[in-house]
């Protein structure tokens, strides 16, 4: 038997390889697509912030200071909730946030890496002492969620969760000062 | 001992190549790509199933971040 029949089913070989090999080009093309597509029209991006703040001081003055803490509204309506992440507790335990509208949290940490989600919605990010950790999101069922330390931070690290208490927009109401506190239930 | 291991080709020296019908080989050739093609695509497609179902079914529906 001569060698052209082989190089004939080598060259089919070669040719369902480049098939197989534009296929997956183009699935890596779409899923790439598609990411980007999701980055401009629903604003769903990897948080990454990069702010740095003193851990040894944040809590004596400025933003992260205890008067500051939690859920304020600005006088052009951005709502903003700031929480401090330490052993083995959040600051504060309750956030309040309205449903339908835009909401920045930000998080910093004292004392060790710490990290948090909030079940039910893309929100998860890690805290890292020296850095103010920023999420932007937007809430849309009126709930309850939890709010779980996912960092190993030490030994009291499952005893550190906070609640997030979303309000349908027309109870969230800001105080004078424009803070707003969770509702007593 | 199974019956194979006492059949005459049991005792037969590894080095000795088996006789391979040039024939035999080429029809497995012309037809293997296209098993492994048809095997190969049907785990990516269901790849791609799983990652759509997730995107579109979990992943969007919480909600924006960044």
């Amino acid at each position: 038997m001569t060698d052209r029949p082989v190089e004939i089913h080598e060259q089919r070989i070669l040719g369902t390889e480049l098939l197989w090999a534009l296929g997956v080009g183009v699935l890596v093309a779409a899923t790439l697509s598609v990411i980007v597509f999701t980055a401009l029209t629903r604003d769903i991006n990897p948080p990454s912030n990069v702010e740095r703040i003193d851990p040894k001081t944040l809590h004596l003055s400025g933003e992260f200071a205890e008067h500051n803490l939690g859920t304020t509204v600005g006088p052009d309506g951005r709502v903003t909730a700031r929480i401090i992440a330490t052993q083995f507790m959040f600051v504060p335990r309750c956030i309040a946030v309205p449903s339908g509208r835009a909401v920045t949290l930000r998080f910093a940490s004292p004392d060790v890496i710490h990290g948090l989600l909030i079940t039910g919605t893309n929100v998860n990010t890690m805290v890292v002492p020296g850095f103010v950790a920023q999420v932007h999101t937007e809430f849309t069922r009126n709930e309850d969620l939890l709010m779980p330390c996912h960092e190993y931070c030490g030994l009291g690290h499952s005893e550190m969760w906070a609640t997030v208490q979303v309000m349908p927009d027309d109870r969230f109401k800001p105080g004078p000062d424009g803070r707003v506190s969770c509702a007593q239930r | 001992m199974t019956a194979a291991d006492q059949s005459p080709d049991a005792h037969r020296p590894l080095e000795i190549a088996d006789q391979i019908d040039e024939a035999a080989l080429a029809e497995v050739m012309r037809v293997t790509p296209l098993g492994a093609g048809v095997l190969a695509g049907t785990a990516v497609a269901l790849l791609v199933l799983g990652y759509l179902a997730i995107y579109l079914l979990v992943f969007l529906p919480r909600g924006p971040v960044g």
